[in-house]
């Protein structure tokens, strides 16, 4: 009994630590940059969060799954040149564009899915080695940077309602759309079986068919994070979402879901990739020369993984 | 082993208190002042200037930042400015949109960009210029009128070295082209106006090659060109590979027999001192890192608020003119000026103040 409670007390503690690190982030911020509460300096805060928010939100349920999806960032890649192709700048085709981008993000998710539930793959290879196929793909669709996005969908995106920045509602948006998930049984059984893959096999789980629901729903934020990416860009590029996917991972474990699977949650994924962000600006307002910063970034990516790392380590020794 | 291994409400509490404070600031926002001090008009000086670059990988870009640097440094010394905000990094579309929001949230007067696509910026400075912000193109014009563009005529730069080859080869002469990247914008305006100048000519042009503005790659090219083509009487190609064809030229021996256009880069006008002896001749068109100096004195007088004179500006495009050319006459002055730097060094030239105050009214 007491083990569960040690547990419980684990997962509020990381999830402690994740929302501190959002104050400090927010804090160190703000003390350096003396307009970053100016309303433009919010809205585009924001409007370059939202890509690695999708991706990070779509990283966490395959992680949850008990797999990983190195993919991510060329689907969203694959997905935005397929959505600018069919946009080209035009308003009434829009719609098309997004269906299209859900589309390539639910397909490349069901590939990866079933290469990983069926062929019984390791997850990290199989999903590398698609990565390059889905990478390819977007060469071919748009071999050089081009194509625009209605002037509208851009303009929409940097927007405020009710002095609420638009970027912001799209995240609060990816929130509740995890948590509408969250509560249904596909959600319910990704749990399971990235806790205990034989144990939720016994308790008659399908545990093959959820894998493959765990990497597509993976792609459908994927997709999300290609139509955020066009509406912050306004254009294509065919190499946008590679550097994305490790990104997502880092976003993830900095929120507090356990590589291993089937403990953590969205939500912390959601605050993990806006403290990456924060961390990419604190380090331009604190005058780090443009040398030092890809050092000083990764210096402090490491500390904030530590940092999410230290709950489950007491946790451990608890038990 | 009674509860699930499930999310605790730790965690819901946690990310709506992170949500309830994000949308807080939010919404705190409107209360500001408005801030930025971006506020357009003329004679808030200093100004602060803020320098975005997605490319490092080339000499040609470090003497970018450094040129510009020095000139600022000038005007700083007179109170006219008073910080330059540099973000350089090899980066894509996405990091230089970072690169421009993060010069925006620093309050900077105008901004100096090296673009990295000639429409994928477009929304961000719409950002900037919305904040008040002059933003001038150096290097690749962009196609957002909210920029000015502040930019060499590169068909004019490949015309002149261009006509001096085909007057080397002659009418019915044969040359091949190793070009830089195909689809680039500046390659395909610089190849155009060269393609036009040899057709009027009659120069045969017997094949176009990539040499990706790399002098490896450049040597390589050639190499394949001279075993494919042994006719050729000349060879036309751009800035950074004029050094590899030379090299590859000379491997086959043919120094003397093919006519090479090259660059003004000291590498290749070290090849080109040592063969003169054997009467060698060439040429280098400079394509200035001092446009970012040039960019740098246009945006200090707009922000004086100067308006460009009717004839200076075409649309949003200033076209400054090439500073010099280095031939067969010029050779001696400018090697003995530049004959110390590094092979990779870029001879270069920019606008003065006084010449850039002539683009005013």
């Amino acid at each position: 009994m007491t083990g569960v409670l040690d547990r419980v007390r684990g997962v509020q503690l990381s999830g402690l630590a994740t929302v501190a690190m959002l104050v400090v982030a927010v804090a160190v911020n703000a003390s350096l940059q003396p307009n970053f509460w100016d309303s433009y300096a919010l809205t585009s805060n924001f409007a370059t969060f939202v890509p690695l928010v999708a991706i990070a939100v779509g990283q966490t349920i395959v992680v949850l799954s008990g797999g990983l999806d190195l993919s991510l960032g060329a689907q969203v890649t694959l997905a935005s040149v397929v959505a600018v192709r069919i946009v080209d700048g035009s308003l009434d085709r829009y719609p098309l564009a997004v269906a299209a981008a859900l589309g390539v993000g639910l397909a490349c998710g069901a590939l990866n899915g079933l290469v990983v539930a069926l062929l019984r793959l390791q997850p990290i290879v199989a999903t590398f080695a698609t990565s390059f196929v889905y990478s390819g793909l977007a060469l071919v669709v748009l071999p050089t940077p081009g194509g625009s996005v209605p002037f509208e969908v851009t303009t929409a995106y940097r927007d405020s309602v009710l002095g609420v920045p638009v970027a912001l509602l799209l995240i609060v948006a990816l929130a509740l759309l995890w948590l509408v998930l969250r509560r249904h049984r596909v959600m319910r059984h990704v749990y399971a079986v990235g806790g205990d893959a034989d144990a939720a096999y016994a308790s008659l789980v399908p545990v093959a068919r959820t894998r493959v629901w765990a990497y597509v729903l993976g792609g459908l934020f994927a997709a999300l994070s290609a139509l955020a990416i066009l509406a912050n860009t306004g254009s294509g590029d065919p190499f946008v979402g590679n550097e994305l996917t490790l990104a997502s991972v880092a976003a993830v474990v900095i929120g507090g879901t356990a590589l291993a699977g089937g403990r953590g949650g969205a939500g912390g994924s959601v605050i993990g990739a806006i403290v990456l962000a924060l961390v990419a600006n604190i380090i331009f307002f604190a005058d780090v020369p443009t040398d030092y910063r890809q050092l000083v970034n990764g210096a402090v990516i490491i500390l904030a993984l530590a940092l999410a790392g230290i709950p489950a380590l007491q946790k451990r020794r608890a038990a | 082993m009674v509860l699930m291994p499930r999310p605790s409400r730790g965690w819901r509490a946690g990310a709506v208190a992170g949500t309830v404070v994000l949308l807080l600031a939010a919404c705190s926002s409107d209360d500001g002042d408005g801030g930025g001090n971006g506020g357009g008009g003329g004679g808030d000086q200093p100004y602060t200037i803020g320098l975005s670059n997605g490319f490092v990988g080339s000499e040609w870009r470090t003497q970018m930042v450094d040129g510009l640097e020095a000139a600022f440094a000038e005007y700083e010394e007179e109170g006219i400015v008073d910080e330059l905000v540099v973000e350089s990094a090899d980066t894509d579309v996405n990091g230089q949109i970072q690169q421009i929001r993060n010069l925006i949230n620093r309050g900077v007067d105008a901004i100096i960009v090296n673009p990295n696509s000639e429409t994928a910026l477009d929304a961000v400075f719409r950002e900037a210029t919305g904040q008040g912000i002059e933003v001038f193109a150096i290097d690749q014009a962009v196609t957002s009128e909210d920029v000015t563009n502040v930019v060499i005529d590169q068909a004019e730069w490949a015309r002149i070295s261009a006509e001096w080859l085909a007057a080397q080869v002659g009418e019915g002469g044969n040359v091949v082209v190793v070009n830089g990247i195909a689809g680039h914008p500046a390659n395909e305006m610089r190849w155009g106006a060269a393609e036009e100048v040899f057709t009027a000519a009659g120069v045969n042009v017997l094949t176009v090659a990539d040499g990706n503005w790399d002098q490896a790659t450049g040597q390589q090219v050639m190499t394949n060109l001279l075993a494919t083509y042994p006719d050729v009487d000349g060879v036309w190609t751009q800035d950074g590979m004029a050094e590899g064809v030379f090299r590859a030229v000379d491997a086959a021996g043919r120094i003397g027999q093919i006519t090479i256009s090259g660059e003004a880069r000291v590498g290749f006008m070290r090849l080109w001192n040592d063969a003169r002896a054997n009467g060698f001749q060439s040429i280098g068109v400079v394509n200035p890192p001092g446009g970012a100096v040039s960019a740098l004195h246009m945006a200090v007088n707009v922000l004086d608020g100067q308006e460009f004179a009717s004839g200076s500006i075409d649309g949003n495009t200033v076209t400054v003119p090439i500073p010099y050319t280095v031939d067969e006459t010029t050779f001696d002055q400018y090697w003995g000026e530049a004959g110390g730097e590094s092979d990779a060094y870029s001879l270069d030239g920019s606008l003065t103040r006084d010449e850039a105050a002539e683009f005013f009214e």
